[in-house]
Protein backbone atom coordinates (compact mmCIF):
# COMPACT_ATOMS: atom_id res chain seq x y z
CA UNK A 1 0.00 0.00 0.00
CA UNK A 2 2.81 2.43 -0.73
CA UNK A 3 1.50 5.50 -2.45
CA UNK A 4 3.02 8.64 -3.84
CA UNK A 5 3.95 10.88 -0.96
CA UNK A 6 1.50 13.58 -2.03
CA UNK A 7 -1.47 11.29 -1.37
CA UNK A 8 -3.05 12.45 1.88
CA UNK A 9 -2.67 9.87 4.66
CA UNK A 10 -6.33 10.22 5.56
CA UNK A 11 -9.01 11.80 3.45
CA UNK A 12 -12.72 12.18 4.16
CA UNK A 13 -15.16 13.35 1.51
CA UNK A 14 -18.72 14.33 2.33
CA UNK A 15 -19.02 11.93 5.26
CA UNK A 16 -22.52 11.62 6.66
CA UNK A 17 -23.67 9.51 9.59
CA UNK A 18 -27.11 9.08 11.09
CA UNK A 19 -28.19 7.44 14.34
CA UNK A 20 -31.85 6.76 13.57
CA UNK A 21 -33.39 10.11 12.76
CA UNK A 22 -30.50 12.07 14.19
CA UNK A 23 -27.87 13.13 11.69
CA UNK A 24 -24.63 13.38 13.69
CA UNK A 25 -22.26 14.02 10.79
CA UNK A 26 -23.65 16.27 8.10
CA UNK A 27 -21.09 16.08 5.36
CA UNK A 28 -17.52 16.27 6.66
CA UNK A 29 -14.46 16.87 4.47
CA UNK A 30 -11.05 16.38 5.99
CA UNK A 31 -7.54 15.81 4.77
CA UNK A 32 -4.50 14.83 6.83
CA UNK A 33 -1.16 14.88 5.05
CA UNK A 34 1.43 12.39 6.18
CA UNK A 35 3.30 13.41 9.29
CA UNK A 36 0.75 16.08 10.14
CA UNK A 37 -1.34 16.45 13.26
CA UNK A 38 -4.90 17.64 13.27
CA UNK A 39 -6.89 18.40 16.39
CA UNK A 40 -10.65 18.47 16.52
CA UNK A 41 -12.33 20.41 19.28
CA UNK A 42 -15.97 21.04 19.97
CA UNK A 43 -18.73 20.62 22.55
CA UNK A 44 -20.09 17.22 23.62
CA UNK A 45 -22.43 15.81 21.02
CA UNK A 46 -20.80 17.79 18.23
CA UNK A 47 -19.97 14.58 16.41
CA UNK A 48 -16.20 14.75 16.81
CA UNK A 49 -15.87 11.33 18.48
CA UNK A 50 -18.25 9.78 15.95
CA UNK A 51 -16.11 11.23 13.18
CA UNK A 52 -12.96 9.71 14.63
CA UNK A 53 -14.65 6.34 15.17
CA UNK A 54 -15.97 6.42 11.60
CA UNK A 55 -12.46 6.56 10.24
CA UNK A 56 -11.71 2.99 11.33
CA UNK A 57 -15.31 1.93 10.88
CA UNK A 58 -16.22 1.48 14.53
CA UNK A 59 -19.15 3.55 13.29
CA UNK A 60 -20.30 2.73 9.79
CA UNK A 61 -20.92 5.87 7.72
CA UNK A 62 -24.06 6.30 5.63
CA UNK A 63 -22.66 8.49 2.86
CA UNK A 64 -19.37 9.81 1.58
CA UNK A 65 -16.00 8.13 1.48
CA UNK A 66 -12.99 7.64 3.72
CA UNK A 67 -9.52 6.90 2.35
CA UNK A 68 -6.44 5.74 4.20
CA UNK A 69 -3.29 6.35 2.19
CA UNK A 70 -5.36 6.25 -1.00
CA UNK A 71 -7.22 3.05 -0.09
CA UNK A 72 -10.93 3.27 0.51
CA UNK A 73 -11.93 2.31 4.05
CA UNK A 74 -15.72 2.23 3.73
CA UNK A 75 -16.75 -0.23 1.08
CA UNK A 76 -20.52 -0.41 0.65
CA UNK A 77 -19.90 -2.89 -2.18
CA UNK A 78 -18.37 -5.49 0.17
CA UNK A 79 -20.66 -7.62 2.32
CA UNK A 80 -20.21 -10.04 5.19
CA UNK A 81 -16.89 -11.84 5.42
CA UNK A 82 -15.38 -9.99 2.47
CA UNK A 83 -15.90 -6.69 4.26
CA UNK A 84 -14.68 -8.19 7.54
CA UNK A 85 -11.40 -9.23 5.92
CA UNK A 86 -11.04 -5.83 4.25
CA UNK A 87 -11.69 -3.83 7.41
CA UNK A 88 -9.46 -6.02 9.58
CA UNK A 89 -6.62 -5.33 7.18
CA UNK A 90 -7.34 -1.58 7.10
CA UNK A 91 -7.54 -1.38 10.89
CA UNK A 92 -4.10 -2.92 11.25
CA UNK A 93 -2.79 0.29 9.73
CA UNK A 94 -4.58 2.58 12.17
CA UNK A 95 -3.87 2.92 15.87
CA UNK A 96 -6.81 3.89 18.05
CA UNK A 97 -6.58 5.22 21.59
CA UNK A 98 -9.76 5.33 23.65
CA UNK A 99 -10.95 7.62 26.42
CA UNK A 100 -11.31 4.68 28.81
CA UNK A 101 -8.06 2.95 27.74
CA UNK A 102 -9.71 -0.45 27.19
CA UNK A 103 -6.57 -2.36 28.09
CA UNK A 104 -7.06 -6.12 28.18
CA UNK A 105 -7.20 -6.89 31.93
CA UNK A 106 -6.40 -10.59 31.54
CA UNK A 107 -3.07 -9.89 29.85
CA UNK A 108 0.10 -8.42 31.30
CA UNK A 109 1.23 -5.00 30.14
CA UNK A 110 3.73 -6.56 27.75
CA UNK A 111 1.17 -9.06 26.43
CA UNK A 112 -1.25 -6.21 25.79
CA UNK A 113 1.34 -4.68 23.49
CA UNK A 114 2.51 -7.88 21.80
CA UNK A 115 -0.80 -9.71 21.27
CA UNK A 116 -1.70 -8.04 17.96
CA UNK A 117 1.74 -8.31 16.30
CA UNK A 118 2.01 -11.94 17.37
CA UNK A 119 -1.44 -13.08 16.30
CA UNK A 120 -2.05 -10.79 13.33
CA UNK A 121 1.40 -10.42 11.84
CA UNK A 122 2.83 -13.75 12.98
CA UNK A 123 5.77 -12.09 14.71
CA UNK A 124 7.61 -14.76 16.74
CA UNK A 125 7.58 -14.60 20.54
CA UNK A 126 11.12 -13.27 20.89
CA UNK A 127 10.86 -10.48 18.33
CA UNK A 128 7.44 -9.56 19.72
CA UNK A 129 8.96 -9.31 23.19
CA UNK A 130 11.75 -7.08 21.92
CA UNK A 131 9.26 -4.89 20.07
CA UNK A 132 7.00 -4.75 23.13
CA UNK A 133 9.83 -3.81 25.49
CA UNK A 134 11.05 -1.15 23.07
CA UNK A 135 7.57 0.39 22.92
CA UNK A 136 7.08 0.21 26.68
CA UNK A 137 10.46 1.89 27.01
CA UNK A 138 9.23 4.66 24.73
CA UNK A 139 6.22 5.34 26.93
CA UNK A 140 8.38 5.03 30.04
CA UNK A 141 6.86 1.83 31.41
CA UNK A 142 9.45 -0.87 30.71
CA UNK A 143 9.54 -1.64 34.44
CA UNK A 144 5.82 -2.48 34.38
CA UNK A 145 6.08 -5.08 31.61
CA UNK A 146 4.98 -8.04 33.73
CA UNK A 147 2.23 -6.45 35.80
CA UNK A 148 -1.47 -6.56 34.99
CA UNK A 149 -3.42 -3.42 34.05
CA UNK A 150 -5.40 -3.45 37.32
CA UNK A 151 -2.29 -2.30 39.18
CA UNK A 152 -1.55 0.65 36.87
CA UNK A 153 -2.66 4.27 37.31
CA UNK A 154 -4.91 5.84 34.67
CA UNK A 155 -2.03 7.69 33.08
CA UNK A 156 0.06 4.53 32.93
CA UNK A 157 -2.85 2.60 31.44
CA UNK A 158 -3.24 5.15 28.68
CA UNK A 159 0.49 5.08 27.93
CA UNK A 160 0.33 1.28 27.61
CA UNK A 161 -2.72 1.70 25.35
CA UNK A 162 -0.66 4.01 23.13
CA UNK A 163 2.18 1.47 23.03
CA UNK A 164 -0.34 -1.24 22.16
CA UNK A 165 -1.64 0.81 19.23
CA UNK A 166 1.91 1.60 18.05
CA UNK A 167 2.85 -2.09 18.06
CA UNK A 168 1.09 -2.61 14.73
CA UNK A 169 3.25 0.17 13.19
CA UNK A 170 0.17 2.17 12.17
CA UNK A 171 0.18 4.82 9.46
CA UNK A 172 -2.03 7.06 11.53
CA UNK A 173 -2.93 7.34 15.19
CA UNK A 174 -6.46 8.27 16.25
CA UNK A 175 -6.88 9.69 19.75
CA UNK A 176 -10.44 9.78 21.09
CA UNK A 177 -10.31 12.11 24.10
CA UNK A 178 -7.30 10.22 25.38
CA UNK A 179 -6.92 12.34 28.51
CA UNK A 180 -10.56 13.10 29.36
CA UNK A 181 -10.93 10.27 31.86
CA UNK A 182 -7.68 11.06 33.68
CA UNK A 183 -7.11 12.90 36.92
CA UNK A 184 -5.63 16.33 36.10
CA UNK A 185 -2.20 15.46 37.48
CA UNK A 186 -1.96 12.44 35.15
CA UNK A 187 -2.80 14.29 31.94
CA UNK A 188 0.70 15.63 31.42
CA UNK A 189 2.45 12.24 31.22
CA UNK A 190 0.10 11.15 28.43
CA UNK A 191 0.49 14.48 26.63
CA UNK A 192 4.26 14.03 26.81
CA UNK A 193 4.04 10.67 25.05
CA UNK A 194 1.84 12.21 22.36
CA UNK A 195 4.31 15.06 21.94
CA UNK A 196 7.13 12.58 21.40
CA UNK A 197 5.07 10.92 18.70
CA UNK A 198 4.54 14.31 17.10
CA UNK A 199 8.28 14.90 17.09
CA UNK A 200 8.72 11.57 15.32
CA UNK A 201 6.29 12.80 12.64
CA UNK A 202 3.54 10.33 13.36
CA UNK A 203 0.36 11.27 11.51
CA UNK A 204 -2.27 11.94 14.15
CA UNK A 205 -5.90 12.91 14.49
CA UNK A 206 -6.67 14.11 17.98
CA UNK A 207 -10.12 14.66 19.42
CA UNK A 208 -9.58 16.52 22.66
CA UNK A 209 -10.80 18.92 25.33
CA UNK A 210 -7.23 20.01 26.10
CA UNK A 211 -7.13 23.32 24.29
CA UNK A 212 -3.60 24.28 25.31
CA UNK A 213 -2.26 20.91 24.23
CA UNK A 214 -4.13 20.99 20.92
CA UNK A 215 -2.76 24.43 20.19
CA UNK A 216 0.74 23.41 21.12
CA UNK A 217 1.02 20.17 19.21
CA UNK A 218 -1.20 20.49 16.12
CA UNK A 219 -0.49 21.61 12.58
CA UNK A 220 -4.16 22.26 11.94
CA UNK A 221 -7.18 22.67 14.18
CA UNK A 222 -10.88 22.17 13.52
CA UNK A 223 -13.88 23.27 15.50
CA UNK A 224 -16.97 21.08 15.13
CA UNK A 225 -20.49 21.66 16.31
CA UNK A 226 -23.80 20.05 15.40
CA UNK A 227 -22.22 17.56 13.02
CA UNK A 228 -20.45 20.13 10.82
CA UNK A 229 -17.01 21.71 10.76
CA UNK A 230 -17.73 25.30 11.78
CA UNK A 231 -14.22 26.55 11.32
CA UNK A 232 -10.72 25.26 10.63
CA UNK A 233 -7.40 27.00 10.57
CA UNK A 234 -3.87 26.95 11.96
CA UNK A 235 -4.07 26.48 15.72
CA UNK A 236 -2.68 29.95 16.37
CA UNK A 237 -5.36 31.54 14.29
CA UNK A 238 -8.23 29.31 15.46
CA UNK A 239 -7.45 29.67 19.14
CA UNK A 240 -6.47 33.36 19.13
CA UNK A 241 -8.63 34.92 16.44
CA UNK A 242 -11.55 32.61 15.65
CA UNK A 243 -13.62 33.91 12.77
CA UNK A 244 -16.92 32.39 13.87
CA UNK A 245 -19.06 33.50 16.77
CA UNK A 246 -19.73 29.88 17.85
CA UNK A 247 -16.03 29.10 17.99
CA UNK A 248 -15.48 32.24 20.01
CA UNK A 249 -18.26 31.32 22.40
CA UNK A 250 -16.94 27.76 22.85
CA UNK A 251 -13.37 28.88 23.46
CA UNK A 252 -14.47 31.52 25.92
CA UNK A 253 -16.26 28.87 27.92
CA UNK A 254 -13.28 26.51 27.86
CA UNK A 255 -10.34 28.89 28.10
CA UNK A 256 -11.88 31.77 29.94
CA UNK A 257 -10.31 34.18 27.44
CA UNK A 258 -12.18 36.26 24.89
CA UNK A 259 -10.33 34.72 21.96
CA UNK B 1 -24.63 -48.77 70.62
CA UNK B 2 -21.63 -50.55 69.34
CA UNK B 3 -19.47 -49.43 66.45
CA UNK B 4 -17.40 -51.77 64.39
CA UNK B 5 -15.29 -50.11 61.74
CA UNK B 6 -13.27 -53.22 60.90
CA UNK B 7 -15.48 -54.11 57.87
CA UNK B 8 -14.85 -50.57 56.61
CA UNK B 9 -11.14 -51.22 56.82
CA UNK B 10 -11.54 -54.58 55.09
CA UNK B 11 -13.51 -53.00 52.27
CA UNK B 12 -11.47 -49.80 52.13
CA UNK B 13 -9.73 -50.80 48.87
CA UNK B 14 -13.21 -51.21 47.33
CA UNK B 15 -14.19 -47.76 48.59
CA UNK B 16 -10.99 -46.31 47.15
CA UNK B 17 -11.94 -47.76 43.77
CA UNK B 18 -15.22 -45.92 44.16
CA UNK B 19 -13.38 -42.71 45.00
CA UNK B 20 -11.24 -43.19 41.89
CA UNK B 21 -14.31 -43.75 39.72
CA UNK B 22 -16.06 -40.71 41.21
CA UNK B 23 -13.05 -38.47 40.67
CA UNK B 24 -12.48 -39.73 37.12
CA UNK B 25 -16.14 -39.23 36.20
CA UNK B 26 -15.99 -35.83 37.89
CA UNK B 27 -12.97 -34.79 35.84
CA UNK B 28 -14.51 -35.86 32.53
CA UNK B 29 -17.85 -34.23 33.35
CA UNK B 30 -16.11 -31.04 34.53
CA UNK B 31 -14.13 -30.74 31.29
CA UNK B 32 -17.15 -31.57 29.18
CA UNK B 33 -19.52 -29.21 30.97
CA UNK B 34 -17.07 -26.29 31.12
CA UNK B 35 -15.86 -26.50 27.52
CA UNK B 36 -19.35 -27.38 26.27
CA UNK B 37 -20.88 -24.65 28.41
CA UNK B 38 -18.69 -22.04 26.74
CA UNK B 39 -19.58 -23.33 23.28
CA UNK B 40 -23.28 -23.35 24.10
CA UNK B 41 -23.03 -19.82 25.53
CA UNK B 42 -21.25 -18.50 22.44
CA UNK B 43 -23.73 -20.16 20.09
CA UNK B 44 -26.74 -18.89 21.99
CA UNK B 45 -25.35 -15.34 22.14
CA UNK B 46 -23.92 -14.93 18.66
CA UNK B 47 -25.99 -16.97 16.22
CA UNK B 48 -29.37 -16.60 14.56
CA UNK B 49 -32.56 -17.57 16.34
CA UNK B 50 -33.02 -20.68 14.20
CA UNK B 51 -29.84 -22.08 15.72
CA UNK B 52 -29.95 -20.75 19.26
CA UNK B 53 -33.62 -21.14 20.15
CA UNK B 54 -33.59 -24.95 20.00
CA UNK B 55 -30.40 -24.81 22.03
CA UNK B 56 -31.95 -22.54 24.62
CA UNK B 57 -34.93 -24.89 24.78
CA UNK B 58 -32.58 -27.81 25.52
CA UNK B 59 -30.82 -25.82 28.25
CA UNK B 60 -34.18 -24.97 29.73
CA UNK B 61 -35.19 -28.64 29.61
CA UNK B 62 -32.05 -29.78 31.42
CA UNK B 63 -32.39 -27.08 34.05
CA UNK B 64 -36.05 -27.62 34.87
CA UNK B 65 -36.12 -31.41 35.26
CA UNK B 66 -34.44 -33.57 37.91
CA UNK B 67 -31.10 -35.17 37.09
CA UNK B 68 -32.37 -38.60 38.16
CA UNK B 69 -35.29 -38.36 35.73
CA UNK B 70 -32.91 -37.37 32.93
CA UNK B 71 -30.72 -40.38 33.65
CA UNK B 72 -33.70 -42.75 33.78
CA UNK B 73 -34.98 -41.30 30.54
CA UNK B 74 -31.65 -41.73 28.75
CA UNK B 75 -30.97 -45.19 30.16
CA UNK B 76 -34.36 -46.90 30.50
CA UNK B 77 -36.49 -44.62 28.31
CA UNK B 78 -34.28 -44.65 25.27
CA UNK B 79 -33.29 -48.17 26.32
CA UNK B 80 -36.57 -49.40 24.87
CA UNK B 81 -34.97 -48.96 21.46
CA UNK B 82 -31.28 -48.47 21.93
CA UNK B 83 -29.12 -49.61 24.81
CA UNK B 84 -26.47 -47.04 25.64
CA UNK B 85 -23.81 -48.27 28.11
CA UNK B 86 -24.55 -47.00 31.63
CA UNK B 87 -21.23 -45.20 31.96
CA UNK B 88 -21.90 -43.30 28.71
CA UNK B 89 -25.39 -42.36 29.89
CA UNK B 90 -23.99 -41.29 33.25
CA UNK B 91 -21.22 -39.11 31.88
CA UNK B 92 -23.32 -37.63 29.07
CA UNK B 93 -26.37 -37.08 31.28
CA UNK B 94 -24.39 -35.41 34.04
CA UNK B 95 -22.28 -33.57 31.44
CA UNK B 96 -25.28 -32.10 29.62
CA UNK B 97 -27.02 -31.29 32.90
CA UNK B 98 -24.08 -29.22 34.15
CA UNK B 99 -23.30 -27.92 30.67
CA UNK B 100 -26.65 -26.19 30.85
CA UNK B 101 -25.87 -24.63 34.23
CA UNK B 102 -22.37 -23.59 33.14
CA UNK B 103 -23.66 -22.14 29.87
CA UNK B 104 -26.00 -19.98 31.91
CA UNK B 105 -23.03 -18.61 33.86
CA UNK B 106 -20.95 -18.01 30.74
CA UNK B 107 -23.80 -16.19 29.01
CA UNK B 108 -23.92 -13.77 31.94
CA UNK B 109 -20.15 -13.25 32.21
CA UNK B 110 -19.66 -12.86 28.44
CA UNK B 111 -22.32 -10.15 28.49
CA UNK B 112 -20.55 -8.48 31.41
CA UNK B 113 -17.33 -7.88 29.42
CA UNK B 114 -17.58 -4.26 28.28
CA UNK B 115 -18.11 -3.30 24.65
CA UNK B 116 -14.93 -1.24 24.95
CA UNK B 117 -12.95 -4.48 25.10
CA UNK B 118 -14.55 -5.63 21.86
CA UNK B 119 -13.89 -2.30 20.16
CA UNK B 120 -10.28 -2.14 21.31
CA UNK B 121 -9.62 -5.58 19.88
CA UNK B 122 -11.39 -4.86 16.61
CA UNK B 123 -9.52 -1.56 16.27
CA UNK B 124 -6.24 -3.49 16.38
CA UNK B 125 -7.43 -5.53 13.40
CA UNK B 126 -8.72 -8.68 15.11
CA UNK B 127 -11.82 -10.19 13.53
CA UNK B 128 -15.01 -11.05 15.37
CA UNK B 129 -14.06 -14.65 16.16
CA UNK B 130 -10.46 -13.82 17.07
CA UNK B 131 -11.79 -11.13 19.42
CA UNK B 132 -14.07 -13.65 21.09
CA UNK B 133 -11.27 -16.16 21.40
CA UNK B 134 -8.42 -13.93 22.60
CA UNK B 135 -10.24 -11.15 24.43
CA UNK B 136 -13.84 -11.83 25.44
CA UNK B 137 -13.85 -15.51 26.43
CA UNK B 138 -10.72 -15.44 28.63
CA UNK B 139 -12.18 -12.52 30.59
CA UNK B 140 -15.59 -14.16 30.78
CA UNK B 141 -13.87 -17.30 32.04
CA UNK B 142 -12.03 -15.46 34.83
CA UNK B 143 -15.29 -13.90 35.96
CA UNK B 144 -17.05 -17.27 35.88
CA UNK B 145 -14.57 -19.09 38.12
CA UNK B 146 -16.35 -18.62 41.50
CA UNK B 147 -19.71 -19.86 40.20
CA UNK B 148 -18.14 -22.58 38.08
CA UNK B 149 -16.34 -23.86 41.15
CA UNK B 150 -19.57 -24.00 43.11
CA UNK B 151 -21.30 -25.86 40.29
CA UNK B 152 -18.48 -28.39 40.06
CA UNK B 153 -18.58 -29.04 43.79
CA UNK B 154 -22.32 -29.74 43.57
CA UNK B 155 -21.68 -31.87 40.48
CA UNK B 156 -19.23 -34.14 42.27
CA UNK B 157 -21.84 -34.85 44.93
CA UNK B 158 -24.40 -35.51 42.19
CA UNK B 159 -22.21 -38.28 40.78
CA UNK B 160 -23.72 -40.43 43.57
CA UNK B 161 -27.00 -40.30 41.63
CA UNK B 162 -25.33 -42.41 38.93
CA UNK B 163 -25.52 -45.37 41.34
CA UNK B 164 -29.19 -45.51 40.33
CA UNK B 165 -28.22 -46.77 36.88
CA UNK B 166 -25.60 -49.15 38.25
CA UNK B 167 -22.38 -47.22 37.85
CA UNK B 168 -19.72 -48.45 40.30
CA UNK B 169 -18.89 -45.15 41.92
CA UNK B 170 -18.38 -44.48 45.62
CA UNK B 171 -21.97 -44.77 46.86
CA UNK B 172 -22.72 -47.79 44.68
CA UNK B 173 -19.68 -49.71 45.92
CA UNK B 174 -20.49 -48.87 49.52
CA UNK B 175 -24.00 -50.29 49.00
CA UNK B 176 -22.33 -53.47 47.89
CA UNK B 177 -20.03 -53.54 50.91
CA UNK B 178 -22.97 -52.87 53.22
CA UNK B 179 -25.00 -55.68 51.71
CA UNK B 180 -22.16 -58.04 52.56
CA UNK B 181 -21.19 -56.72 56.00
CA UNK B 182 -24.49 -55.27 57.38
CA UNK B 183 -22.73 -52.20 58.82
CA UNK B 184 -24.54 -49.33 57.03
CA UNK B 185 -23.94 -46.75 59.78
CA UNK B 186 -20.16 -47.11 59.76
CA UNK B 187 -19.97 -47.12 55.96
CA UNK B 188 -22.20 -44.09 55.49
CA UNK B 189 -20.23 -42.11 58.08
CA UNK B 190 -17.01 -43.02 56.33
CA UNK B 191 -18.35 -42.03 52.95
CA UNK B 192 -19.65 -38.75 54.31
CA UNK B 193 -16.15 -38.01 55.59
CA UNK B 194 -14.67 -38.93 52.21
CA UNK B 195 -17.10 -36.56 50.44
CA UNK B 196 -16.27 -33.86 52.95
CA UNK B 197 -12.55 -34.27 52.21
CA UNK B 198 -13.11 -34.12 48.44
CA UNK B 199 -15.16 -30.99 48.97
CA UNK B 200 -12.48 -29.42 51.13
CA UNK B 201 -9.88 -30.15 48.50
CA UNK B 202 -11.99 -28.64 45.74
CA UNK B 203 -12.76 -25.52 47.76
CA UNK B 204 -9.07 -25.02 48.49
CA UNK B 205 -8.27 -25.43 44.81
CA UNK B 206 -11.02 -23.05 43.85
CA UNK B 207 -9.90 -20.26 46.17
CA UNK B 208 -6.31 -20.71 44.97
CA UNK B 209 -7.44 -20.29 41.35
CA UNK B 210 -9.67 -17.36 42.31
CA UNK B 211 -6.78 -15.58 43.99
CA UNK B 212 -4.64 -16.04 40.89
CA UNK B 213 -7.41 -14.79 38.61
CA UNK B 214 -8.23 -11.78 40.77
CA UNK B 215 -5.26 -9.75 39.49
CA UNK B 216 -6.41 -10.25 35.93
CA UNK B 217 -9.86 -8.75 36.17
Amino acid sequence: MTQATDTPMVELKGVKKRFGDLEVLKGIDLKIDRGKIISIIGPSGSGKSTLLRSINNLEMIDEGSILLDGVQVNRPDLKGLAFERHINHIRQNMGMVFQHFNLFPHLSTLENVTLAPRKLKGVDARSARELGMELLERVGLADKASVYPSSLSGGQKQRVAIARALAMRPKVMLFDEATSALDPELVEEVNQVMKHLAEEHMTMLIVTHEMAFARDVSDWAMFMDGGVVIEENTPDHLFSHPDQERTCHFLRKHLGNPG
Amino acid sequence: MEFDFSPVITYFPTLLKGVGATLLIGLVVALMSIIGGQIVAVISLYTRKVVNWPLRFLIWLFMTTPLLLQLYFLYFGLGQWILIPAIAVGVLGLGFHYMAYNADIFIATIKSVSSGQYEASRSLGFGHLATLFYIILPQAFHRAIPQLGNNMIIMVKDISVLSAIGIAELVYLSQYAISVTFRPFEFYITIAVIYYLINLLMETGQSWIERRAAARR
